[in-house]
Protein backbone atom coordinates (compact mmCIF):
# COMPACT_ATOMS: atom_id res chain seq x y z
CA UNK A 1 0.00 0.00 0.00
CA UNK A 2 0.78 3.83 -0.82
CA UNK A 3 0.12 4.81 2.89
CA UNK A 4 2.59 3.05 4.75
CA UNK A 5 4.10 6.10 4.09
CA UNK A 6 1.16 8.17 5.09
CA UNK A 7 2.67 8.33 9.03
CA UNK A 8 6.09 10.33 8.09
CA UNK A 9 4.32 11.95 5.21
CA UNK A 10 4.26 15.81 4.74
CA UNK A 11 1.10 17.90 4.60
CA UNK A 12 1.61 21.51 3.87
CA UNK A 13 -2.14 22.13 4.07
CA UNK A 14 -2.37 20.35 7.67
CA UNK A 15 0.79 22.63 8.84
CA UNK A 16 -0.93 25.71 7.68
CA UNK A 17 -4.39 24.79 9.29
CA UNK A 18 -2.79 23.35 12.87
CA UNK A 19 -0.72 26.88 12.77
CA UNK A 20 -3.79 28.93 12.15
CA UNK A 21 -5.31 26.44 14.94
CA UNK A 22 -3.33 26.90 17.08
CA UNK A 23 -2.42 30.28 16.83
CA UNK A 24 -6.36 31.24 17.15
CA UNK A 25 -6.20 28.77 20.79
CA UNK A 26 -3.41 30.28 21.93
CA UNK A 27 -4.78 34.07 21.60
CA UNK A 28 -8.30 32.90 22.83
CA UNK A 29 -7.07 31.21 25.66
CA UNK A 30 -4.43 33.66 26.67
CA UNK A 31 -7.38 36.38 26.50
CA UNK A 32 -10.26 34.41 27.57
CA UNK A 33 -8.64 31.60 29.95
CA UNK A 34 -5.67 31.78 31.30
CA UNK A 35 -4.95 35.44 31.82
CA UNK A 36 -8.20 35.55 34.36
CA UNK A 37 -7.48 32.15 35.75
CA UNK A 38 -3.74 33.10 36.45
CA UNK A 39 -4.73 36.47 37.80
CA UNK A 40 -7.30 35.09 39.71
CA UNK A 41 -4.69 32.31 41.37
CA UNK A 42 -2.20 35.04 42.20
CA UNK A 43 -4.80 37.17 43.59
CA UNK A 44 -5.48 34.46 46.12
CA UNK A 45 -2.17 33.65 46.74
CA UNK A 46 -1.65 37.37 47.57
CA UNK A 47 -4.72 37.09 49.85
CA UNK A 48 -3.65 33.89 51.52
CA UNK A 49 0.24 34.57 52.32
CA UNK A 50 -1.22 38.34 53.33
CA UNK A 51 -3.86 36.46 55.80
CA UNK A 52 -1.41 34.31 56.89
CA UNK A 53 0.95 37.10 57.73
CA UNK A 54 -1.42 39.12 59.59
CA UNK A 55 -2.61 35.80 61.53
CA UNK A 56 1.38 35.60 62.46
CA UNK A 57 1.75 39.62 63.53
CA UNK A 58 -1.97 38.91 65.63
CA UNK A 59 -0.77 36.07 67.33
CA UNK A 60 2.77 38.03 68.27
CA UNK A 61 0.70 40.72 69.39
CA UNK A 62 -1.95 38.51 71.56
CA UNK A 63 1.35 36.50 73.08
CA UNK A 64 2.87 40.23 73.84
CA UNK A 65 -0.67 41.30 75.28
CA UNK A 66 -0.65 38.34 77.13
CA UNK A 67 2.79 38.33 78.46
CA UNK A 68 2.12 41.92 79.96
CA UNK A 69 -0.83 40.85 81.02
CA UNK A 70 0.86 37.65 83.09
CA UNK A 71 3.29 40.48 83.98
CA UNK A 72 0.60 42.62 85.35
CA UNK A 73 -0.49 40.04 87.40
CA UNK A 74 2.35 38.61 88.74
CA UNK A 75 2.88 42.26 90.25
CA UNK A 76 -0.89 42.64 90.96
CA UNK A 77 -0.24 39.73 92.91
CA UNK A 78 3.04 40.16 95.22
CA UNK A 79 1.72 44.32 95.78
CA UNK A 80 -1.42 42.23 97.16
CA UNK A 81 0.81 39.87 98.84
CA UNK A 82 3.43 43.12 99.87
CA UNK A 83 0.05 44.73 101.53
CA UNK A 84 -1.17 41.67 103.20
CA UNK A 85 2.39 41.39 104.49
CA UNK A 86 2.56 45.05 105.97
CA UNK A 87 -1.18 45.26 107.00
CA UNK A 88 -0.23 41.83 109.18
CA UNK A 89 3.09 43.40 110.46
CA UNK A 90 1.15 46.63 111.51
CA UNK A 91 -1.27 44.61 113.12
CA UNK A 92 0.88 42.66 115.00
CA UNK A 93 2.24 46.06 116.03
CA UNK A 94 -0.88 47.66 117.00
CA UNK A 95 -1.44 44.19 119.08
CA UNK A 96 1.99 44.03 120.95
CA UNK A 97 1.89 47.89 121.57
CA UNK A 98 -1.82 47.27 122.85
CA UNK A 99 -0.70 44.75 125.24
CA UNK A 100 2.18 46.68 126.34
CA UNK A 101 0.23 49.54 127.15
CA UNK A 102 -2.49 47.24 128.58
CA UNK A 103 0.63 45.40 131.23
CA UNK A 104 1.78 48.50 131.88
CA UNK A 105 -1.43 49.99 132.58
CA UNK A 106 -1.79 46.71 135.11
CA UNK A 107 1.14 47.13 136.39
CA UNK A 108 0.46 50.85 137.13
CA UNK A 109 -2.62 50.03 138.60
CA UNK A 110 -0.89 47.12 140.73
CA UNK A 111 1.42 49.42 142.03
CA UNK A 112 -0.83 52.25 142.55
CA UNK A 113 -2.97 49.76 144.88
CA UNK A 114 -0.30 48.37 146.65
CA UNK A 115 0.34 51.49 147.50
CA UNK A 116 -3.15 52.62 148.78
CA UNK A 117 -3.39 49.54 150.57
CA UNK A 118 0.20 50.36 152.46
CA UNK A 119 -0.64 54.12 152.63
CA UNK A 120 -4.09 52.40 154.69
CA UNK A 121 -2.15 50.22 156.41
CA UNK A 122 0.24 52.89 158.04
CA UNK A 123 -2.32 54.54 158.65
CA UNK A 124 -4.53 52.01 160.37
CA UNK A 125 -1.24 50.99 162.34
CA UNK A 126 -0.99 54.49 163.19
CA UNK A 127 -4.31 55.11 164.55
CA UNK A 128 -3.92 51.39 166.39
CA UNK A 129 -1.03 52.21 167.72
CA UNK A 130 -2.47 55.42 169.36
CA UNK A 131 -5.38 53.59 170.48
CA UNK A 132 -3.36 51.01 171.90
CA UNK A 133 -1.19 53.07 173.55
CA UNK A 134 -3.98 55.15 175.20
CA UNK A 135 -6.03 52.35 175.98
CA UNK A 136 -2.58 50.66 177.90
CA UNK A 137 -2.07 54.15 179.50
CA UNK A 138 -5.56 54.18 180.58
CA UNK A 139 -5.43 50.42 181.90
CA UNK A 140 -2.23 51.02 183.21
CA UNK A 141 -3.09 53.81 185.35
CA UNK A 142 -6.33 52.08 186.29
CA UNK A 143 -3.73 49.16 187.51
CA UNK A 144 -0.93 51.12 188.72
CA UNK A 145 -2.54 54.80 189.90
CA UNK A 146 -0.02 55.05 192.94
CA UNK A 147 2.97 53.32 192.15
CA UNK A 148 4.66 54.76 189.09
CA UNK A 149 5.21 57.93 188.35
CA UNK A 150 3.99 59.18 184.95
CA UNK A 151 7.60 59.00 183.12
CA UNK A 152 8.26 55.41 184.21
CA UNK A 153 4.47 54.39 183.06
CA UNK A 154 5.36 55.81 179.39
CA UNK A 155 8.18 54.52 179.45
CA UNK A 156 6.51 50.89 179.76
CA UNK A 157 4.19 51.57 177.20
CA UNK A 158 6.00 51.78 175.16
CA UNK A 159 8.67 49.18 175.45
CA UNK A 160 4.96 47.27 175.33
CA UNK A 161 3.87 48.94 171.72
CA UNK A 162 7.54 47.98 170.24
CA UNK A 163 7.02 44.65 171.03
CA UNK A 164 3.54 44.71 169.82
CA UNK A 165 4.64 46.54 166.68
CA UNK A 166 7.34 43.70 166.25
CA UNK A 167 5.34 40.82 166.74
CA UNK A 168 2.51 41.26 164.35
CA UNK A 169 3.60 44.27 161.86
CA UNK A 170 3.56 42.16 158.81
CA UNK A 171 1.69 39.01 159.02
CA UNK A 172 -1.62 40.09 159.93
CA UNK A 173 -2.97 43.44 159.25
CA UNK A 174 -3.27 44.94 163.00
CA UNK A 175 -7.13 46.92 161.97
CA UNK A 176 -8.46 42.71 161.24
CA UNK A 177 -7.09 41.74 164.92
CA UNK B 1 -19.34 4.97 43.40
CA UNK B 2 -21.28 6.79 40.61
CA UNK B 3 -18.27 7.87 38.57
CA UNK B 4 -16.30 4.60 39.71
CA UNK B 5 -18.99 2.80 37.43
CA UNK B 6 -18.61 5.70 34.71
CA UNK B 7 -15.17 5.14 34.98
CA UNK B 8 -15.39 1.73 34.59
CA UNK B 9 -17.97 1.75 31.56
CA UNK B 10 -15.16 4.15 29.94
CA UNK B 11 -12.46 1.65 30.06
CA UNK B 12 -14.68 -1.13 28.76
CA UNK B 13 -15.30 0.90 25.84
CA UNK B 14 -11.96 2.30 25.34
CA UNK B 15 -10.84 -1.97 25.30
CA UNK B 16 -13.59 -2.45 22.53
CA UNK B 17 -12.83 0.23 20.56
CA UNK B 18 -9.53 -1.52 18.71
CA UNK B 19 -11.45 -4.48 17.91
CA UNK B 20 -14.22 -2.97 16.70
CA UNK B 21 -11.46 -1.21 14.04
CA UNK B 22 -10.26 -4.72 13.65
CA UNK B 23 -14.05 -5.63 11.97
CA UNK B 24 -12.63 -3.17 8.67
CA UNK B 25 -9.47 -5.72 8.45
CA UNK B 26 -10.38 -7.32 4.70
CA UNK B 27 -9.60 -10.65 3.89
CA UNK B 28 -8.42 -11.30 7.33
CA UNK B 29 -5.79 -8.64 6.59
CA UNK B 30 -5.13 -5.65 9.48
CA UNK B 31 -3.19 -2.82 8.60
CA UNK B 32 -2.23 -1.19 11.60
CA UNK B 33 -0.30 1.60 10.17
CA UNK B 34 -3.11 2.72 8.20
CA UNK B 35 -5.57 3.12 11.44
CA UNK B 36 -2.89 5.19 12.42
CA UNK B 37 -1.75 7.44 10.05
CA UNK B 38 -4.30 10.67 8.50
CA UNK B 39 -7.17 10.32 6.51
CA UNK B 40 -9.59 12.31 4.71
CA UNK B 41 -12.49 10.81 6.78
CA UNK B 42 -13.39 9.69 10.26
CA UNK B 43 -13.70 6.50 11.00
CA UNK B 44 -16.77 5.40 12.76
CA UNK B 45 -16.46 1.55 12.33
CA UNK B 46 -18.69 -0.59 12.36
CA UNK B 47 -21.22 1.86 11.47
CA UNK B 48 -19.43 3.56 8.56
CA UNK B 49 -17.23 6.23 7.31
CA UNK B 50 -17.71 9.64 7.18
CA UNK B 51 -15.89 11.40 4.12
CA UNK B 52 -13.95 15.13 5.47
CA UNK B 53 -14.64 18.30 2.59
CA UNK B 54 -11.62 18.54 0.59
CA UNK B 55 -10.10 21.97 -0.08
CA UNK B 56 -7.80 22.84 -3.14
CA UNK B 57 -5.63 25.63 -4.35
CA UNK B 58 -5.55 25.25 -7.96
CA UNK B 59 -3.78 26.63 -10.80
CA UNK B 60 -5.10 26.40 -14.14
CA UNK B 61 -3.37 28.09 -17.01
CA UNK B 62 -7.06 30.02 -18.29
CA UNK B 63 -8.16 30.85 -14.93
CA UNK B 64 -5.31 31.72 -12.79
CA UNK B 65 -5.58 30.66 -9.04
CA UNK B 66 -8.71 29.30 -7.57
CA UNK B 67 -9.96 27.82 -4.76
CA UNK B 68 -12.15 24.55 -5.09
CA UNK B 69 -14.07 23.08 -2.03
CA UNK B 70 -15.86 19.81 -2.44
CA UNK B 71 -18.18 18.14 0.09
CA UNK B 72 -15.89 14.92 -0.02
CA UNK B 73 -13.54 13.03 -1.44
CA UNK B 74 -16.19 11.57 -3.91
CA UNK B 75 -17.46 14.39 -4.95
CA UNK B 76 -14.14 15.89 -5.55
CA UNK B 77 -13.17 12.75 -7.92
CA UNK B 78 -16.49 12.96 -9.03
CA UNK B 79 -16.74 16.55 -10.43
CA UNK B 80 -14.68 15.64 -13.57
CA UNK B 81 -12.17 18.17 -12.33
CA UNK B 82 -9.58 15.74 -10.27
CA UNK B 83 -8.67 12.05 -10.50
CA UNK B 84 -7.86 9.20 -8.43
CA UNK B 85 -3.91 8.42 -8.48
CA UNK B 86 -2.09 5.24 -6.66
CA UNK B 87 1.36 4.58 -6.90
CA UNK B 88 2.29 1.33 -6.01
CA UNK B 89 5.68 0.32 -6.64
CA UNK B 90 6.22 2.25 -9.16
CA UNK B 91 3.70 1.47 -11.00
CA UNK B 92 1.10 4.81 -11.49
CA UNK B 93 -2.61 3.93 -11.41
CA UNK B 94 -4.85 6.63 -12.63
CA UNK B 95 -8.12 6.18 -11.91
CA UNK B 96 -10.56 9.07 -13.93
CA UNK B 97 -14.35 9.47 -13.67
CA UNK B 98 -16.10 6.43 -15.11
CA UNK B 99 -16.64 2.44 -14.35
CA UNK B 100 -13.44 2.00 -13.07
CA UNK B 101 -13.90 5.05 -10.71
CA UNK B 102 -17.37 4.43 -9.79
CA UNK B 103 -15.68 0.53 -8.69
CA UNK B 104 -12.93 1.95 -6.49
CA UNK B 105 -15.58 4.49 -4.59
CA UNK B 106 -17.75 1.60 -4.16
CA UNK B 107 -14.84 -0.60 -2.55
CA UNK B 108 -14.14 3.15 -0.48
CA UNK B 109 -10.56 2.88 -1.81
CA UNK B 110 -10.82 6.30 -2.96
CA UNK B 111 -10.17 7.30 0.54
CA UNK B 112 -6.92 6.50 0.04
CA UNK B 113 -5.84 7.56 -3.44
CA UNK B 114 -3.61 10.65 -3.90
CA UNK B 115 -5.73 13.51 -5.59
CA UNK B 116 -4.41 15.25 -8.92
CA UNK B 117 -5.74 17.19 -11.96
CA UNK B 118 -7.03 16.10 -14.75
CA UNK B 119 -6.23 18.55 -16.95
CA UNK B 120 -2.45 18.84 -18.23
CA UNK B 121 -2.90 22.66 -17.71
CA UNK B 122 -3.85 22.94 -14.18
CA UNK B 123 -2.02 22.16 -10.75
CA UNK B 124 -2.56 21.81 -7.14
CA UNK B 125 -0.75 24.22 -5.80
CA UNK B 126 -2.37 23.74 -2.23
CA UNK B 127 -4.25 20.96 -0.78
CA UNK B 128 -6.19 22.52 2.05
CA UNK B 129 -8.39 19.71 2.84
CA UNK B 130 -9.59 18.62 6.35
CA UNK B 131 -8.17 15.38 7.82
CA UNK B 132 -8.73 13.34 10.53
CA UNK B 133 -6.25 14.72 12.72
CA UNK B 134 -6.95 17.76 11.79
CA UNK B 135 -10.45 17.21 13.42
CA UNK B 136 -9.17 16.23 16.03
CA UNK B 137 -6.72 19.01 17.01
CA UNK B 138 -9.97 21.20 16.15
CA UNK B 139 -12.16 19.08 19.07
CA UNK B 140 -9.17 19.34 21.28
CA UNK B 141 -9.42 23.18 20.79
CA UNK B 142 -13.18 22.72 21.31
CA UNK B 143 -13.13 21.20 24.48
CA UNK B 144 -10.11 23.44 25.94
CA UNK B 145 -11.97 26.96 25.18
CA UNK B 146 -15.14 25.31 26.63
CA UNK B 147 -13.37 24.25 29.75
CA UNK B 148 -11.29 27.17 30.22
CA UNK B 149 -13.47 29.92 29.20
CA UNK B 150 -15.93 28.36 31.92
CA UNK B 151 -13.07 28.38 34.34
CA UNK B 152 -12.20 31.51 33.58
CA UNK B 153 -15.96 33.10 34.51
CA UNK B 154 -15.90 31.02 37.33
CA UNK B 155 -12.80 32.80 38.79
CA UNK B 156 -14.09 36.19 37.68
CA UNK B 157 -17.23 35.68 39.72
CA UNK B 158 -14.77 34.81 42.46
CA UNK B 159 -15.40 31.50 42.90
CA UNK B 160 -11.66 30.26 43.73
CA UNK B 161 -9.96 33.97 43.77
CA UNK B 162 -11.80 35.06 47.29
CA UNK B 163 -13.26 31.75 48.07
CA UNK B 164 -11.68 28.32 47.68
CA UNK B 165 -12.58 25.90 44.29
CA UNK B 166 -15.31 24.40 43.73
CA UNK B 167 -15.98 20.87 42.18
CA UNK B 168 -13.98 18.42 40.78
CA UNK B 169 -13.34 20.30 37.16
CA UNK B 170 -12.16 23.60 38.92
CA UNK B 171 -10.17 21.78 41.87
CA UNK B 172 -9.12 19.27 38.58
CA UNK B 173 -7.39 22.00 36.69
CA UNK B 174 -6.45 24.24 38.89
CA UNK B 175 -4.09 21.71 40.06
CA UNK B 176 -3.19 21.11 36.72
CA UNK B 177 -2.68 24.98 35.95
CA UNK B 178 -0.73 25.14 38.79
CA UNK B 179 1.51 22.32 38.23
CA UNK B 180 2.35 23.70 35.06
CA UNK B 181 3.35 26.79 36.50
CA UNK B 182 4.90 26.07 39.64
CA UNK B 183 6.70 23.01 38.45
CA UNK B 184 7.32 23.76 35.02
CA UNK B 185 7.56 27.41 34.21
CA UNK B 186 9.04 29.17 37.17
CA UNK B 187 11.72 26.74 37.42
CA UNK B 188 13.35 26.50 33.97
CA UNK B 189 11.69 30.63 32.89
CA UNK B 190 13.16 32.38 36.53
CA UNK B 191 10.49 34.37 38.54
CA UNK B 192 10.68 37.48 36.68
CA UNK B 193 10.26 36.06 32.83
CA UNK B 194 7.51 33.37 33.50
CA UNK B 195 4.43 35.27 32.69
CA UNK B 196 5.26 35.89 29.36
CA UNK B 197 5.89 31.88 28.13
CA UNK B 198 3.50 30.70 30.81
CA UNK B 199 -0.05 31.30 28.42
CA UNK B 200 1.97 29.23 25.60
CA UNK B 201 3.21 26.71 27.94
CA UNK B 202 -0.24 26.10 29.32
CA UNK B 203 -2.25 26.38 25.39
CA UNK B 204 0.48 23.53 24.83
CA UNK B 205 0.60 21.07 27.81
CA UNK B 206 -3.45 21.53 27.50
CA UNK B 207 -3.53 20.88 23.96
CA UNK B 208 -1.33 17.66 23.58
CA UNK B 209 -3.04 16.22 26.41
CA UNK B 210 -5.92 17.07 25.21
CA UNK B 211 -5.05 15.13 21.41
CA UNK B 212 -3.30 12.41 23.57
CA UNK B 213 -6.54 11.56 25.27
CA UNK B 214 -8.38 11.43 22.55
CA UNK B 215 -6.46 8.81 20.92
CA UNK B 216 -7.87 6.65 23.51
CA UNK B 217 -11.32 7.15 23.00
CA UNK B 218 -13.42 5.12 20.78
CA UNK B 219 -13.64 6.30 17.62
CA UNK B 220 -11.32 8.86 18.39
CA UNK B 221 -7.88 9.83 16.23
CA UNK B 222 -4.21 11.41 18.01
CA UNK B 223 -3.69 14.19 16.32
CA UNK B 224 0.08 14.37 18.10
CA UNK B 225 0.64 11.34 16.58
CA UNK B 226 1.36 12.82 13.24
CA UNK B 227 4.52 14.54 12.39
CA UNK B 228 3.02 17.64 10.47
CA UNK B 229 1.34 18.24 13.70
CA UNK B 230 4.11 17.67 16.21
CA UNK B 231 6.49 20.11 13.99
CA UNK B 232 3.88 22.81 14.03
CA UNK B 233 4.21 22.56 17.46
CA UNK B 234 7.54 22.71 18.15
CA UNK B 235 7.86 25.23 15.75
CA UNK B 236 6.26 27.67 17.42
CA UNK B 237 8.22 26.47 20.89
CA UNK B 238 11.10 27.36 18.30
CA UNK B 239 9.81 30.65 17.12
CA UNK B 240 9.44 31.68 20.67
CA UNK B 241 13.15 30.77 21.76
CA UNK B 242 14.97 32.23 18.97
CA UNK B 243 12.65 35.71 19.02
CA UNK B 244 13.23 36.02 22.84
CA UNK B 245 17.06 35.03 23.03
CA UNK B 246 19.25 37.17 24.86
CA UNK B 247 22.26 38.47 23.44
CA UNK B 248 24.24 36.05 25.64
CA UNK B 249 22.16 33.16 23.61
CA UNK B 250 23.20 34.14 20.19
CA UNK B 251 27.47 35.07 21.21
CA UNK B 252 26.99 31.03 22.39
CA UNK B 253 26.07 30.31 18.95
CA UNK B 254 28.22 32.58 17.01
CA UNK B 255 31.02 32.97 19.00
CA UNK B 256 31.32 30.22 21.58
CA UNK B 257 33.53 32.31 24.75
CA UNK B 258 36.34 30.72 26.64
CA UNK B 259 37.87 28.51 23.56
CA UNK B 260 40.66 29.05 21.07
CA UNK B 261 39.42 30.12 17.82
CA UNK B 262 39.78 26.76 16.39
CA UNK B 263 37.69 24.82 18.15
CA UNK B 264 35.60 28.09 17.84
CA UNK B 265 34.86 27.22 14.39
CA UNK B 266 34.49 23.42 14.75
CA UNK B 267 31.59 24.25 17.17
CA UNK B 268 29.79 27.32 15.47
CA UNK B 269 28.00 24.89 12.89
CA UNK B 270 27.13 22.40 16.12
CA UNK B 271 25.51 25.86 17.34
CA UNK B 272 23.65 26.60 14.61
CA UNK B 273 22.84 22.78 13.85
CA UNK B 274 21.62 22.47 17.54
CA UNK B 275 19.75 25.13 17.38
CA UNK B 276 17.34 23.30 15.09
CA UNK B 277 17.96 19.58 16.59
CA UNK B 278 16.32 20.54 20.19
CA UNK B 279 12.49 21.51 18.38
CA UNK B 280 13.19 18.17 15.64
CA UNK B 281 13.78 16.64 18.65
CA UNK B 282 10.51 17.52 20.41
CA UNK B 283 8.65 17.25 17.26
CA UNK B 284 10.08 13.44 16.68
CA UNK B 285 9.48 12.62 20.69
CA UNK B 286 5.85 13.34 20.67
CA UNK B 287 5.17 12.01 17.39
CA UNK B 288 7.12 8.67 17.78
CA UNK B 289 5.75 8.16 21.56
CA UNK B 290 2.24 8.27 20.60
CA UNK B 291 2.52 6.54 17.41
CA UNK B 292 4.18 3.74 18.42
CA UNK B 293 1.16 3.10 21.43
CA UNK B 294 -0.97 2.81 19.03
CA UNK B 295 1.13 0.84 16.89
CA UNK B 296 1.43 -1.46 19.89
CA UNK B 297 -2.05 -1.98 20.65
CA UNK B 298 -3.35 -2.61 17.49
CA UNK B 299 -0.43 -4.68 16.41
CA UNK B 300 -1.70 -6.71 19.88
CA UNK B 301 -4.97 -6.68 18.54
CA UNK B 302 -3.97 -7.93 14.93
CA UNK B 303 -2.16 -11.00 16.85
CA UNK B 304 -5.61 -12.55 17.03
CA UNK B 305 -5.88 -12.62 13.15
CA UNK B 306 -2.39 -13.66 12.48
CA UNK B 307 -2.75 -16.45 14.58
CA UNK B 308 -6.32 -17.23 13.20
CA UNK B 309 -4.63 -16.93 9.58
CA UNK B 310 -1.76 -19.31 10.77
CA UNK B 311 -2.86 -21.52 13.23
CA UNK B 312 -6.97 -22.00 12.17
CA UNK B 313 -9.71 -20.26 14.36
CA UNK B 314 -9.59 -22.18 17.39
CA UNK B 315 -6.13 -20.58 18.57
CA UNK B 316 -7.06 -17.33 17.19
CA UNK B 317 -9.87 -17.58 19.92
CA UNK B 318 -7.69 -18.76 22.40
CA UNK B 319 -5.25 -16.00 21.61
CA UNK B 320 -8.25 -13.13 22.76
CA UNK B 321 -7.99 -12.99 26.51
CA UNK B 322 -4.30 -12.79 25.56
CA UNK B 323 -4.28 -10.29 23.47
CA UNK B 324 -7.35 -7.80 25.07
CA UNK B 325 -5.77 -8.50 28.41
CA UNK B 326 -2.06 -6.90 26.81
CA UNK B 327 -4.27 -4.29 24.41
CA UNK B 328 -5.61 -3.29 27.95
CA UNK B 329 -1.99 -2.69 30.29
CA UNK B 330 -0.80 -1.18 27.01
CA UNK B 331 -4.13 1.01 27.14
CA UNK B 332 -3.41 2.23 30.96
CA UNK B 333 0.10 2.50 29.83
CA UNK B 334 -0.90 5.21 27.20
CA UNK B 335 -3.10 7.14 29.40
CA UNK B 336 0.28 7.26 31.44
CA UNK B 337 2.13 8.38 28.02
CA UNK B 338 -0.52 10.65 27.45
CA UNK B 339 0.37 12.87 30.30
CA UNK B 340 3.70 12.27 30.37
CA UNK B 341 4.87 13.71 26.54
CA UNK B 342 2.58 16.44 27.17
CA UNK B 343 4.64 16.90 30.31
CA UNK B 344 8.12 16.34 28.64
CA UNK B 345 6.63 18.66 25.40
CA UNK B 346 6.08 21.41 27.62
CA UNK B 347 9.33 21.12 30.31
CA UNK B 348 12.02 20.91 27.55
CA UNK B 349 10.11 23.96 25.72
CA UNK B 350 10.23 25.66 28.83
CA UNK B 351 13.54 24.83 29.19
CA UNK B 352 14.50 25.41 25.68
CA UNK B 353 13.05 29.16 25.81
CA UNK B 354 14.73 29.28 29.80
CA UNK B 355 18.51 28.84 28.20
CA UNK B 356 17.92 31.46 25.23
CA UNK B 357 16.29 34.08 27.64
CA UNK B 358 19.26 33.29 30.04
CA UNK B 359 21.86 36.30 30.62
CA UNK B 360 25.19 35.05 32.78
CA UNK B 361 28.19 36.15 33.40
CA UNK B 362 31.04 34.39 30.92
CA UNK B 363 33.21 33.90 34.26
CA UNK B 364 30.76 31.36 35.32
CA UNK B 365 31.92 27.61 34.24
CA UNK B 366 30.17 25.89 31.59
Amino acid sequence: MVLAANLLSANVGLVIWLTVVFLALLLLLRRYAWGPITAALSEREKTISASMNRAEEVLAESRRIQESNQQARREAEQDAQRLLREAHEEAQRIRDREAQRTQEEITAMREQAREEIERDKERALQALRSEVSDLAILAAEKVLQENLDTSRQRALVNRFIDGLTSRGGSNQPPYQA
Amino acid sequence: MRPVRRFTYLLFLTVFWPPMSVLAAEDGEFDAVHHTADAYYLDFLPIGKVELPRIFILRSESDGYGLRVFRSTKNALQSNELAAEFVINKDTTIYAPGDSLQALIDKGKHLDAKLIPISDQSAIILDLSMTKHLVFALLASGILLAIFVQLANRYKRGIGRTSAPRGLVQNLFETLVIFVRDDIAVPNLGKQHYQRFLPYLLTAFFFILTCNLLGLVPFGATATSNLNITAVLAAFTFVLTQTNGSKDHWRHVFWPPGMPVLVKILLIPTEIMGLFTKPIALAIRLFANLTAGHLVILSLIGMIFTFTNLFGEAVGYGVVPISLGFTLFVMCLEVLIAFIQAYIFTILSALFIGMAIAEHSHSEAH
